[in-house]
C-alpha cells in the first residue's frame, strides 16, 4: 500500500497542479452546468404547486431540490474521463511510452484524476452540499443532515467513481474500434445520465425504473443520492451497496480483459 | 454584402465536402444530439404525467397555466433559433477553446475578408439539423394535439411577424457566443464563459413567469434568451407578449453593437502565439 502511495504520488500532484492551473475555466464551466440544476428548480416548483398533493412519488418539495442538487454534486465527483485520455493516446500513440514504464496503466490515471478531484471537492463539495443543508435549514426550521448516513454516502460515493472509472476506461478502449469518441460521447453521456436518473428520479418510472435500479448506472449516482436523502431503509442501503460492489468488481475484471486483447492489437507508428 | 453570401455558399460547400469523408462521425453527433432531445422530452413527459398543467401560483392562487401541449410547443419553439445559430455560426466556439490560445487566430487576419465573418463561416455544424428537426417535429405534434380552440387561433398575423423577428433571435445567440469570444483575445482562453453565458438559455425552455423576479429580467434583457423562445412562442400561441417582438429587434441590435465592439477592441488586442 505504501509502495502504492508513493509511485503515484507524483501522479496525483500532477493531476491536482494541472487543476489548479486550470480552476477559473472549471469554475466558470461548473456555473455553466449547475443552471440546470436552478431551471429544474423552478420548473419542479411549478409542478408541485400544479399538483393536488404536496408529494410525488415519495419526494416532496424540499426532496426534489436536495436530489436535483446532490445528483448533480454526486454526477461531478464521481465523473472520470479516463476513456478521454485513453483514446487520446491510442490515436496519437503516446501511449507506447506509458506501456514502457513500470506503472499500472489504468493506476496512472487514476491517480491523476483523483489529484484534480481534491480542489474539486474544495470548490463544488463544500458549496453545494452548504448551500444545500441551508436551503433545507431554512425551509425547514431544522438541521436535516443525518451524519451516520452522510458517511455512507462519501462511501457510495467512492463505490461509484471506480464503476465510472473502469466503465469508461472500457469504454475508452473502444476507441480502437470506433476512432471517433466525439458523437459516442454524446450518445454514451445521453444515455448513461438518463439511466442513473439524473433528469427525473427512477422512481418516476415505475416498474421500468425498478429494473433500471439493478443496471450499473444506477449504481454511479442514484444509490448515492438516495443514501444522501434518507430514502433508503437498512435493508436497501445494504442491498443496493453491494450491488455497487458487484458491478464496481464487474467492471474492474473486464476493464483488465479489454485491456490485454487491445494491447495485442495496438500499432503505434513511429514515436 | 453579394461577395460575402456567395463566399458563405462557398464554404458551405467545402464544409460538406469534408462532412463526407467523415460521415460516421456526422451521423453519431447527430444521433446523438437526437437522442438527447428525445430523452429530455420523454423526462418531460414522465413530470407531467403526475399533474394537468403546469400552473405559475402565488400565495396559492394560479395565476396562469400552460398544458402540456403548449410546454411542448415553448420548447419545441426554443431549438429552432438555437438550431439555426448552431447550424451556420458553430465556429465561434474554437476561437474561445484553441484558435486564440495555439495562435491559429493568424490565419484569420491574413485573408481579405473580414475575420469575424471567416471565424463564422469556416464551418458548417450540420449536427445542427438533429436540434432543428425535433424543434419543428415538437412544435406540429404539439399543435396537432391540442384543443381546436387553441389550435384554430393561430393565425398568419401571429406567425409571420414571429418569423420576420427570427433572423434578431438568432443574431443573440450569435452576439453572445461573439462578445464572450472575443475575450479570449485577451485572456487566451474563454470558452468556458462562452458555455456559461450560452447555457442560461435552458431558462428560455420553459414559460418565463415560472422564475422569480431576478431571473425573470436575466433571461428577458441581460441574457434575453426568452426572447427567443418563450415570448415568440406564446405570442404565436395566445398572442400574449406582443410587447416583446420590437424589443427582441431593439435588444438584439444593441447586443450586436456590444459585441462587435468588444470584438474590434478584441483583436485589437490579439497577440500570436511565439512559435
Amino acid at each position: 500500500m505504501k509502495r502504492l502511495l508513493r509511485i503515484y504520488k507524483p501522479f496525483t500532484r500532477a493531476g491536482l497542479l494541472e487543476m489548479v492551473a486550470y480552476r477559473v475555466n472549471f469554475i466558470f464551466f461548473l456555473l455553466g452546468e449547475i443552471m440546470k440544476c436552478f431551471v429544474m428548480f423552478f420548473v419542479w416548483k411549478a409542478v408541485f404547486d400544479s399538483s393536488d398533493s404536496s408529494t410525488l412519488y415519495g419526494f416532496t418539495y424540499d426532496n426534489m431540490v436536495v436530489y436535483l442538487f446532490i445528483t448533480f454534486l454526486s454526477g461531478y465527483i464521481t465523473y472520470s474521463d479516463g476513456s478521454y485520455a485513453v483514446g487520446k493516446e491510442i490515436l496519437d500513440g503516446s501511449i507506447a511510452m506509458r506501456m514502457i514504464k513500470p506503472v499500472d496503466f489504468d493506476m496512472c490515471f487514476m491517480f491523476q484524476e483523483l489529484g484534480g478531484k481534491i480542489l474539486q471537492l474544495l470548490i463544488v463539495f463544500l458549496p453545494i452540499t452548504v448551500g444545500v443543508e441551508a436551503y433545507r435549514w431554512i425551509t425547514n426550521g431544522v438541521f436535516m443532515l443525518n451524519v451516520p448516513m452522510f458517511f455512507l454516502y462519501i462511501v457510495s460515493l467512492l463505490l461509484a467513481y471506480g464503476i465510472n472509472f473502469f466503465f469508461n476506461v472500457i469504454y475508452g478502449f473502444l476507441a480502437f474500434y470506433l476512432k471517433n469518441l466525439w458523437g459516442t460521447d454524446i450518445i454514451k453521456g445521453v444515455i448513461v445520465g438518463f439511466l442513473s436518473g439524473a433528469t427525473v428520479p427512477l422512481a418516476f418510472m415505475g416498474g421500468f425504473g425498478q429494473v433500471l435500479g439493478y443496471l450499473p448506472f444506477a449504481s454511479l449516482s442514484y444509490t448515492p443520492v438516495m443514501i444522501y436523502m434518507g430514502m433508503y431503509e437498512a435493508k436497501e442501503i445494504i442491498f443496493y451497496m453491494s450491488l455497487q460492489l458487484l458491478w464496481l468488481l464487474i467492471f474492474v475484471v473486464a476493464s483488465k480483459l479489454v485491456l490485454k486483447s487491445a494491447m495485442k492489437r495496438l500499432v503505434v507508428h513511429g514515436g | 454584402m453579394l461577395k460575402y453570401l456567395r463566399l458563405h455558399k462557398i464554404f458551405i460547400k467545402q464544409y460538406l465536402k469534408k462532412l463526407m469523408e467523415y460521415k460516421v462521425d456526422f451521423l453519431l453527433g447527430a444521433i446523438g444530439f437526437l437522442l438527447e432531445q428525445a430523452v429530455q422530452i420523454f423526462c418531460l413527459g414522465i413530470i407531467f404525467s403526475t399533474i394537468p398543467a403546469l400552473c405559475y401560483a402565488k400565495d396559492g392562487v394560479v395565476l396562469d397555466s400552460w398544458s402540456f401541449n403548449e410546454v411542448l410547443f415553448i420548447y419545441g419553439f426554443s431549438l429552432i433559433p438555437k438550431g439555426i445559430d448552431h447550424l451556420f455560426f458553430d465556429n465561434l466556439w474554437s476561437l474561445g477553446y484553441w484558435l486564440v490560445d495555439r495562435g491559429d487566430f493568424d490565419k484569420y487576419l491574413t485573408r481579405p475578408i473580414n475575420p469575424w465573418f471567416y471565424v463564422l463561416c469556416e464551418k458548417f455544424c450540420v449536427d445542427a439539423m438533429g436540434e432543428i428537426i425535433v424543434g419543428v417535429a415538437l412544435i406540429i405534434y404539439s399543435t396537432l394535439s391540442m384543443p381546436a380552440d387553441v389550435s384554430g387561433a393561430i393565425n398568419w398575423w401571429r406567425v409571420l411577424p414571429v418569423i420576420a423577428v427570427m433572423p434578431f433571435a438568432i443574431m443573440i445567440f450569435t452576439s453572445v457566443k461573439t462578445g464572450t469570444a472575443a475575450i479570449a483575445f485577451w485572456t487566451k482562453r474563454s470558452g468556458h464563459i462562452t458555455h456559461m453565458c450560452y447555457m442560461t438559455n435552458d431558462f428560455a425552455k420553459y414559460p418565463a413567469k415560472i422564475y422569480n423576479g431576478f431571473i425573470k429580467t436575466a433571461i428577458t434583457y441581460i441574457l434575453p434568451f426568452a426572447l427567443t423562445a418563450y415570448y415568440p412562442a406564446i405570442f404565436i400561441l395566445r398572442g400574449e407578449a406582443v410587447w416583446s417582438l420590437p424589443v427582441t429587434v431593439g435588444v438584439s441590435v444593441l447586443l450586436f453593437i456590444i459585441s462587435q465592439f468588444i470584438w474590434k477592441k478584441g483583436v485589437s488586442a490579439y497577440e500570436s502565439a511565439g512559435s
